[in-house]
């Protein structure tokens, strides 16, 4: 059994599934810095739980879920990584926290990806209800499809904090070199599939010359985002203009 | 077409709060999007038309596949909004199909590519100095992309009313939507690289020369060929499932998933 008791547990619990939906919101609870901070509170340990998020804030910056890509849960690992440092205390207890925090992170994107799914079923619930002609049920269906996206935070953390330092431990060394491995290499790859959503919303297949620009510009000249931006916007207008039978605007 | 105006303040108040929170919590890899506007539009609906089969019949014309940035959906949310209510349903749709690709596009490369690593060096470092203003900082510019959604939807809302039914305001729309499409692909092409980069191959071979043996890692031979190589097949091979292939997004990722593990497995990725 772990260091926390049941009550220390669920109110974590309950704070990752509520950062979540506040993050659907976009209300940045769903913020490592954010979540590190009230898990301190939490557990007596502000320093630790700003520390914790701290790091994982810089590991995650340049991440984006562009497209509803999944990207690694610093989230999740922030409560998890300081609820378990807290517990250990000592020297080592940021070290100890993060060594748990970023294997969570990595294993969360499973949990996201599982959470994304199964509000397809809640997506389908609305659907009957609109056949059906009841709108007050379309209603409850969007609005209940905040569960599995709550849940699939909250169970983990809750079960997480309750079983402690030990368990998780276990938890981790049992999970083989390769499977770590390939859940790293899945993080890295995944935000392709928001890149290729926006791609395909955006004719990729006439305005292919502009994403090629934009490639060139940062693979062989290094131009940082902004730059990108600022060659991105100068061409639009150029083009735009450039071009007759548009009204000027 | 009417011009009357059917829908009182209270009424888009009450809809610009449900897209403005709640867009998002259906979520979902089929439609994405798609259910959170359908339902931020019932209040209109209820306003707009008498029968219940009317309501559910506008409700179905919302329910296809939409996504985009949620604080750029408050501008299409509001144009949309506009077009219900003047009974210009053709358009409030197709301005859905027309602005979400491009606006994703804008928004998120403000809101996650500039401002949040911006943002985020500045609030790590208080929060490593043990100051409370770190999550604070990072909580308040968060929010700040979530209180501009209300002045973004009356925006959206006032532009459209004023373009119905003059021509020239296909004209506009279709110059919006080109500009945001050029910049949005500019930016992208540079990102698949850039937020990609970790995608590596650890391959290498051992080559004998005069004088010895080398070890070339492939990585960097691919490197030599075209940079960033192992990126671009991902976003090319997901793209081709999307497109050709008429993949739903859900299979796309598991193909991905698939493709990352068995890479991995066996030493290429």
């Amino acid at each position: 059994m772990g260091d926390y008791g049941f009550l220390t547990a669920l109110i974590l619990g309950i704070w990752a599934y509520f950062s979540i939906i506040g993050a659907l919101a976009g209300w940045g609870t769903a913020e490592a810095l954010v979540s590190g901070f009230i898990t301190g509170l939490v557990v007596g340990d502000v320093k630790l739980g700003l520390e914790i998020g701290a790091t994982l804030t810089l590991m995650s910056l340049g991440m984006a879920t562009y497209g509803g890509a999944t990207i690694p849960d610093f989230n999740t690992a922030a409560i998890i990584g300081t609820a378990i440092g807290a517990a250990a205390g000592g020297a080592n207890a940021a070290e100890l926290g993060l060594g748990i925090a970023i294997p969570v992170a990595l294993f969360m994107t499973q949990l996201d990806v599982l959470g994304r799914a199964t509000t397809t079923f809640f997506m389908h619930g609305a659907e009957q209800a609109l056949e059906k002609g009841n709108l007050k049920s379309l209603e409850k269906w969007h609005l209940m499809g905040t569960i599995p996206w709550g849940l699939s935070r909250g169970i983990p953390v809750f079960l997480g904090v309750l079983a402690g330092q030990a368990v998780i431990d276990n938890v981790v060394n049992a999970i083989p070199a390769w499977f770590m491995h390939g859940m790293r290499v899945t993080g890295s790859v995944l935000p392709a599939l928001g890149f290729a959503l926006l791609l395909s919303m955006m004719n990729l297949n006439k305005n292919w010359p502009y994403a090629l620009i934009g490639y060139a510009l940062f693979a062989y000249l290094g131009v940082p985002t902004l730059g990108l931006a600022f060659i991105g916007l100068a061409l639009a207008f150029i083009i735009t203009k450039n071009r007759g039978g548009v009204a000027n605007v | 077409m009417s011009n009357e105006r059917k829908l009182d303040q209270a009424t888009l108040r009450k809809m610009a709060l449900r897209h403005n929170i709640s867009l998002q919590w259906s979520w979902n890899y089929e439609r994405m999007q798609a259910l959170g506007f359908a339902y931020s539009l019932i209040p209109a609906f209820e306003k707009l038309y008498d029968t219940n089969e009317e309501r559910v019949a506008a409700v179905q014309r919302h329910m296809q596949f939409y996504n985009t940035h949620p604080s750029m959906s408050a501008i299409v949310f509001g144009a949309a909004t506009a077009l219900e209510e003047s009974y210009a349903t053709d358009a409030a749709e197709s301005i859905k199909i027309g602005l979400m690709g491009p606006l994703a596009g804008i928004g998120d490369t403000l809101q996650s590519v500039l401002m949040r690593p911006i943002i985020g060096v500045i609030a790590a470092g208080l929060a490593a100095e043990g100051s409370v203003f770190g999550p604070i900082l990072m909580f308040i510019a968060q929010f700040f992309w979530f209180a501009i959604r209300f002045p973004l939807f009356n925006w959206g809302y006032k532009k459209s009313i004023g373009l119905i039914g003059e021509m020239v305001g296909e004209g506009i729309i279709n110059k919006v939507t080109e500009i945001a499409t050029i910049l949005g692909l500019v930016v992208i092409g540079g990102f698949v690289p850039s937020i990609m980069a970790r995608v590596k191959t650890p391959l290498a071979y051992t080559k004998a020369f005069e004088g010895g043996e080398k070890v070339i890692a492939m990585q960097d031979v691919l490197d030599g060929i075209l940079p960033y190589m192992i990126p671009l097949l991902l976003v090319g091979f997901s793209y081709w499932l999307l497109t050709s292939k008429k993949f739903s997004p859900l299979k796309t990722l598991l193909a991905l998933i698939v493709v990352a593990f068995v890479g991995s497995i066996v030493g290429v990725l």
